[in-house]
C-alpha cells in the first residue's frame, strides 16, 4: 500500500511535467467544458424569467449550472478506451511483471491532467461566478464546501471504478467502444450534467434518486446549491459510500476474473 | 468551375470509401440517434413547466432543434473532417505537400475530405423538422422555405468561418489541437432561439458567433415572421465573412515557414 502510494507520487510527478507541455490544450478543453453548462444556466434563466413554474427557484439553478463544470471535470475518467486497447492489444502483459499495477498509471494520468485543468478553471469559473454573484447560493461556514469536496473524490472514485468495470470487459469482448459510448452518453443524462436532476419529471424521482449517476455529478453540486436537509445529506452520502464500496468490490472481482481469463495478445 | 468538378470526385471518392465501412455507417447512425435524442430532452423538460417561452412555442422550438441537426450533420459531412485535422497539417509541416499542388490551398483544406455517413443526421434532422412544422400547424408558403433555405446556406457558410478562424489561430499559436471542441460546445446554442438568450448574448451569437443564421433565422422564415431584409443581411455578412477568412488564411500563410524538411 504504501510502496504503490509512492510509485503513485512519482508517476503523477513524471505525468504533470509532461502533461503541461499541452497546457494550451487545457485551457481550450477547459473553455469548451464551462460553454456547456453556461448555455443551459442562460435558457433556464430565461424560462424562469418568462414565468415557468419550475420546482427550484433561480438561485439553484445559477449555482447549479456554475458549479456543474468544476464537478463534471473532477469526477470525469476517460481510461475507458485506453484501458480496453491495452487490454485487447497485449499492451498488460509488460506491466504483469512490473511491480505496480497496469491501473495505477491510469490512476496518474487521471490526477495529473485534473490538476492542471484546475489551474485552467478556476479563473474561468471565478469569472462566471462574479457575472452571476447575486444570484449565488453561498452556503454559510465550511461544514457543506468540505462535504462537497469530499463527495466529488468519492464521486471521482466511483466514475473511475465504473470505467474499470467497462474496461474490463475487453478481456471477453474484441470491441467495447460502443459500450463506452453508451456509458458516456446514459452518464450524461443521469448525473444531472445535461439538466438538474431536480427538474426530472416526478414519477420518475424514486429511479433518479437513488441510481448511482446522481452520486457522480449531481449530488455533490446538490449539497452547494440546494436545500437538501441533514437527512437527506446524511442518506445520500450513506448512498454515495455504499456505490464507491459495492462498484470497487465488483470491478476488483471482474478485473481478477479477466486477468484469469487473459491470453495476452501479441506476447 | 474547376474546382466544382474536383468537389465532385472528392464525394464520389468518399462514397466509395464509406461502403467499404459499412459497420461505421451504422454506428454513426445510432450515435447521431441517440444524441438528437438526447438533445431534445431540455426542450421537452423546459416544455413540462410552460406552455411558451417568448412566443415560442414547444412544437417551434422542436422544428428548430430539427434545423440544427441538419445544420451540424452537413458540417460533420463536409467541413468537420477537413478542419479537425488542420492543426497537423500546420504543426507538422504536411502543409508542404498541399501548397504544391495546382490548386488553391485554401478550398483543398477545407473541402478535401468527406464524411458521407453523418449524412444520417441531416436525414432525421429533416424528419424532425417536419414533424415539429406538423405539430406547429405552421404551413410555410414556397418564398418562406426558399428564404430558409438561403438562411441556412448562409449559416453554413458563416460557421464555416467561424470555425475556420479559430483553427487557423494555429498559424500563430501552434498547440490548438483541440479547439474544434470550443466551437461545437458553442455551437450547441443553435439549440435554442436566440430570444432564449439576454441581450448581449443574442449580439454574440448573431455576429460573432453567427449560429443564429443557422437555426433560428431559418425557422422565423419558415414562420414568416421575417423578411427579405435579413435574408440580405445573411448574404452580406457572409460575403463579409469569406473574404475576411481569405485575408486570414493568406495572412497565415506568410508566417507559415513549415515544421519538417
Amino acid at each position: 500500500m504504501i510502496r504503490n502510494l509512492r510509485i503513485l507520487r512519482r508517476m503523477v510527478a513524471a505525468e504533470i511535467a509532461q502533461q503541461s507541455i499541452y497546457r494550451g490544450a487545457w485551457v481550450i478543453f477547459m473553455l469548451a467544458n464551462i460553454c456547456t453548462p453556461l448555455i443551459s444556466l442562460l435558457i433556464w434563466r430565461t424560462a424562469l424569467a418568462n414565468g415557468a413554474q419550475l420546482p427550484v427557484d433561480e438561485r439553484y439553478i445559477t449555482t447549479y449550472f456554475v458549479l456543474l463544470g468544476i464537478a463534471t471535470m473532477t469526477t470525469s475518467s476517460w481510461m475507458a478506451g485506453f484501458l480496453a486497447n491495452d487490454i485487447r492489444l497485449g499492451k498488460l502483459s509488460s506491466w504483469m511483471v512490473r511491480p505496480a499495477s497496469l491501473l495505477l498509471g491510469f490512476v496518474a494520468n487521471n490526477l495529473s491532467e485534473k490538476f492542471l485543468k484546475v489551474f485552467a478553471l478556476i479563473p474561468m469559473l471565478g469569472v462566471v461566478w462574479w457575472i452571476f454573484r447575486d444570484s449565488m447560493n453561498v452556503p454559510p461556514g465550511f461544514g457543506r464546501w468540505a462535504l462537497f469536496v469530499v463527495t466529488l473524490v468519492l464521486g471521482a472514485i466511483l466514475v473511475f471504478t465504473i470505467d474499470i468495470l467497462i474496461a474490463a470487459f475487453a478481456f471477453w469482448m474484441d470491441d467495447v467502444s460502443a459500450l463506452v459510448q453508451a456509458r458516456v452518453i446514459i452518464g450524461s443524462v443521469l448525473s444531472g450534467a445535461v439538466v438538474p436532476l431536480a427538474l426530472m419529471p416526478e414519477w420518475s424521482r424514486g429511479f433518479i434518486n437513488y441510481q448511482p449517476y446522481r452520486y457522480t455529478v449531481s449530488f455533490p453540486v446538490e449539497i452547494v446549491a440546494g436545500n437538501l436537509s441533514s437527512t437527506e445529506l446524511m442518506t445520500g452520502l450513506a448512498v454515495q459510500i455504499g456505490y464507491v464500496v459495492a462498484v470497487g468490490l465488483l470491478a476488483r472481482f471482474v478485473w481478477a476474473a479477466g486477468i484469469r481469463a487473459y491470453s495476452a495478445v501479441g506476447a | 468551375m474547376r474546382h466544382l468538378r474536383l468537389w465532385r470526385r472528392f464525394f464520389a471518392q468518399a462514397v466509395v470509401r464509406e461502403t467499404h465501412y459499412r459497420a461505421h455507417f451504422l454506428t454513426t447512425l445510432l450515435v447521431g440517434l441517440v444524441q438528437l435524442g438526447l438533445g431534445i430532452v431540455p426542450t421537452l423538460l423546459l416544455f413540462g413547466f410552460t406552455q411558451e417561452v417568448h412566443g415560442w412555442t414547444r412544437a417551434e422550438v422542436i422544428a428548430l432543434v430539427g434545423v440544427y441537426q441538419v445544420v451540424t450533420g452537413l458540417m460533420a459531412t463536409f467541413i468537420g473532417p477537413n478542419l479537425n485535422r488542420m492543426t497537423s497539417y500546420l504543426t507538422e509541416g504536411e502543409l508542404d505537400a498541399v501548397l504544391l499542388r495546382p490548386v488553391s490551398s485554401q478550398f483543398y483544406l477545407t473541402f478535401r475530405w468527406i464524411n458521407v455517413a453523418e449524412l444520417s443526421n441531416v436525414a432525421s434532422g429533416i424528419i424532425v423538422l417536419a414533424f415539429g412544422l406538423v405539430q406547429s400547424g405552421l404551413t410555410p408558403n414556397v418564398g418562406q422555405v426558399l428564404q430558409a433555405v438561403v438562411l441556412v446556406m448562409c449559416g453554413l457558410v458563416l460557421l464555416t468561418a467561424v470555425w475556420s478562424a479559430l483553427v487557423y489561430s494555429a498559424f500563430w499559436l501552434q498547440s490548438v489541437g483541440p479547439i474544434g471542441i470550443v466551437y461545437l460546445s458553442v455551437v450547441e446554442a443553435g439549440r435554442y432561439p436566440l430570444t432564449f438568450f439576454p441581450v448581449p448574448v443574442r449580439s454574440f451569437l448573431t455576429f460573432v458567433f453567427p449560429v443564429a443564421f443557422a437555426t433560428t433565422y431559418p425557422l422565423q422564415a419558415l414562420s414568416g415572421d421575417l423578411g427579405w431584409g435579413s435574408v440580405g443581411l445573411g448574404i452580406g455578412l457572409s460575403v463579409i465573412a469569406v473574404l475576411l477568412i481569405r485575408l486570414v488564411w493568406q495572412r497565415g500563410l506568410r508566417t507559415y515557414a513549415s515544421a519538417s524538411s
